[in-house]
């Protein structure tokens, strides 16, 4: 099987329920492919013919067009833009839509499918790991203070800490295909990838989520220790005075013993 | 014969003067990496022919508007993905921010090729295996390490010094060879049957991200040698032509030079002579013995290759070129590199395209009128760039004959002391130049920083009476 059209992301096809933008092409049609992780693309593809540049007017026109609706669902901020020769893709979270001749698209599909599911599973580990950042204050602070501590904070504390460890597993897999160098000579695909990848800053933002991940995983494993540290100590306490309730009361009774014992004398 | 060693405490008593012949980027860097690394006081003296510092980092502006332009050196070479880089670290130390530059698209045979899908679209299946299969061959012959150590002595050993074009010959495809001979031709400046294998790969393979990147300085290259300028504490005498250089009895030399009608004599006790191979011969050097010595040198090294640089102005924004390049291999020319110079300034006012020729076809063309090379340049813009035939405002030429080194097939690089120290009689004689490496600004920093390490070296060993440490291999 040729590495270049091999499904990389375990896409599926569905129903999309978006229709085609005005002022396309008839010939294009959107295709619902739901990624691994479950996450769904709506994929925009245009064919055009070969020599229709992306510089040419016709394209120049179609890139607002395509910028616009990749942006409807997830904020023109989010959207990027790539001009390849003969070819044109944008792409936000959720959408993309693909321009090129019949020979490239499928190349294409397979680029900017992969790049979804680097992107989708990038961003789920970012917003895990900013949840579990955003409690880090109370973890900290609850697990130096014995006397506000639950055993529901408790709880929380430790899926928190199994969360961090679970996205830095996550980040970690994801790093090789991030972190991939340049491939040359190129192909359609590793032009695409390494051009989205770049765009996108998928490396800057793969190396920030999994410092925030370690740093979760640091800080929760930390409160977790120190809340368990506490709880022992507090069960240790509890302990030591009922051995000193039973030394007071075995005194007594050693008392009371040797006081009767005397009078019987 | 003249000269020996100086005596050991001979720099003791005062500033050694040192006269570097040259005030391009070899001697400028050569000037800069001593002043950084010497212990002790030095007088540099540059002598520059010219009025203008810089040589060939040179980016004037067009006069119809004030938009500047790449008219020698367009690029510099970033290995930092293999080792140090010491060009980069001088660039990032002088705080000159930097640009990335990518091109992919080959225009070859009527076609744009810009990656492997291409090439199989557009001339089958084999000729892209045979591509793969010549770029599998070529990264096993040269690592990214061997690469990036190039120049040394013990990579130079080790280089196929069999002609590039018998390595192209393994090529059967000859769409597949038309591609890579397009792809290399602009950086070669030479006929792949004029130069080594080695040499010839050096030049494919610096195409590859795992080899190295390349980059400009924003604002022009020529940013690099006025930020050294600028903080240099060497004398620089502008339009001050070195005609002679004679060794004396005392180990140091008679340093002859011009400045208009005037001609004058001075002693130095180092000499280092900063020129491009081609300008040698323009110094007499009165000495049987160094005069012998530099014709050898001469001779080894004076394989000339040539470029030709054709910029224009264009009367509002280039058009953008498809996949954010910038800069596209043509097959003009013989194989030429076409810039657009503004492609990454969003608010340019004016588009700005440089044209590189290199070889046998900037040497033939040399010979035109400006007016002839600016229209042959226009009339070879290709596709997305040929919509501005009608919009240029102004042309410039600048030609850069013999002003590079090529490697014939068969040469065998000498030693790197030999290199850098033509005579070994004559031990503070030294030469640097991009020639004595590949051609480059990186090439020129290299030899800078050897002969700058060696120089640096004899003076603090002279300082404290002890003999100079014996230099038998590359430091850089």
């Amino acid at each position: 099987m040729n590495p270049d059209t091999r499904d990389p992301a375990g896409a599926g096809d569905e129903m999309s329920s978006a229709a085609v933008p005005a002022g396309l092409p008839a010939a294009a049609a959107i295709h619902r492919r739901v990624l691994a992780s479950g996450v769904a693309l709506d994929l925009l593809v245009v064919p055009t013919d070969r020599g229709a540049g992306s510089s040419d007017a016709s394209m120049t026109d179609m890139t607002g067009l395509l910028r616009d609706w990749v942006s409807a669902t997830a904020g023109a901020a989010l959207a990027v833009v790539v001009p390849l020769y003969d070819c044109l893709v944008a792409w936000a979270p959720g959408r993309a839509a693909i321009v090129g001749p019949p020979e490239h698209l499928a190349s294409l599909e397979t680029a900017i499918i992969a790049f979804a599911a680097q992107d989708a599973s990038l961003r789920d580990a970012e917003r895990r790991g900013t949840a579990i950042l955003d409690a880090i204050d109370a973890d900290v602070a609850a697990s130096t203070e014995p006397e506000s501590w639950s055993r529901e904070q408790q709880r929380g504390l430790t899926s928190r800490y199994h969360e961090a460890v679970t996205i830095g597993c996550r980040l970690s897999l994801l790093s090789s295909a991030i972190h991939a160098p340049p491939i040359h000579p190129p192909t359609l695909v590793t032009q695409l990838g390494e051009r989205l990848r770049d765009r996108t800053r998928l490396v800057e933002r793969h190396e920030l989520a999994t410092e925030r991940a370690a740093l979760a995983e640091r800080v929760s494993e930390a409160s977790r220790q120190r809340a368990l540290e506490l709880s022992v100590a507090r069960q240790q306490i509890g302990l030591e005075w009922v051995i000193v309730v039973l030394l007071v009361v075995q005194t007594a009774l050693l008392v009371v013993d040797m006081l009767a014992s005397r009078g019987a004398t | 014969m003249t000269t020996v060693n100086p005596p050991p405490h001979a720099f003791s008593r005062r500033p050694p003067r040192i006269a570097i012949v040259g005030g391009g980027p070899g001697g400028l860097f050569t000037a800069w990496t001593i002043e950084e690394e010497a212990a002790l006081p030095v007088a540099i003296t540059i002598f520059e022919a010219t009025d203008r510092l810089g040589g060939k980092a040179c980016t004037p502006q067009f006069s119809t508007a004030a938009v500047w332009y790449e008219a020698g050196a367009a690029e510099l070479y970033d290995y930092e993905a293999v080792g140090d880089d010491p060009l980069r670290e001088l660039v990032r130390g002088l705080g000159l921010p930097t640009v990335p530059l990518t091109g992919s698209a080959v225009h070859v045979a009527g076609h744009r090729i810009a990656c492997l899908d291409d090439l199989e679209h557009f001339h089958g299946k084999d000729a892209r295996d045979r591509l793969v299969a010549f770029d599998t061959w070529a990264r096993s012959a040269m690592t990214p390490q061997e690469f990036f150590e190039s120049g040394s002595d013990h990579a130079t050993a080790a280089c196929p010094t069999s002609r590039f074009d018998t390595a192209l010959d393994s090529i059967r495809s000859p769409e597949a060879r038309g591609y890579v001979e397009t792809m290399i031709h602009s950086d070669l400046a030479t006929e792949p049957v004029a130069t080594t294998t080695a040499y010839g790969l050096q030049n494919y393979l610096m195409m590859d991200p795992a080899y190295m990147r390349l980059y400009r300085i924003a604002g022009g290259n020529e940013q690099l040698v006025t930020a050294i300028t600028t903080r240099l504490a060497a004398e620089v005498r502008r339009t001050s032509t070195v005609t002679a250089i004679c060794g004396e009895d005392d180990g140091r030399f008679t340093v002859t030079w011009r400045s208009g009608d005037r001609t004058d004599q001075e002693l130095f006790d180092i000499v280092i002579v900063a020129l491009p191979v081609a300008a040698l011969p323009g110094i007499t050097f009165r000495d049987d013995h160094l005069a012998a010595a530099m014709q050898r040198h001469l001779a080894h090294h004076d394989h000339p290759a040539h470029y030709l640089r054709v910029s224009l102005l264009l009367d509002g924004p280039a058009p953008p070129v498809p996949g954010e390049d910038d800069y596209l291999m043509v097959d003009a020319f013989g194989g030429a590199c076409l810039y657009v110079e503004s492609g990454r300034d969003p608010v340019a006012r004016h588009g700005v395209l440089g044209w590189l020729l290199g070889g046998e076809a900037a040497a033939t063309m040399a010979g035109l009128s400006d007016d002839a090379i600016t229209a042959a340049a226009i009339d070879a813009l290709p596709p997305p760039l040929d919509g501005c035939r009608g919009r240029i405002l102004e042309a410039r030429v600048h030609r850069w004959i013999g002003a590079v080194s090529a490697v014939p097939g068969g040469w065998q690089p000498l030693p790197v002391a030999a290199r850098h120290r033509p005579s070994p009689a004559h031990a503070n004689l030294f030469v640097v130049g991009d020639y004595l490496y590949d051609s480059t600004l990186n090439g020129a920093l290299d030899s800078a920083a050897y002969v700058a390490g060696w120089v640096t070296s004899s003076l603090t060993c002279a300082a404290h009476d002890s003999p100079p440490r014996t230099r038998t291999d590359s430091p850089v």
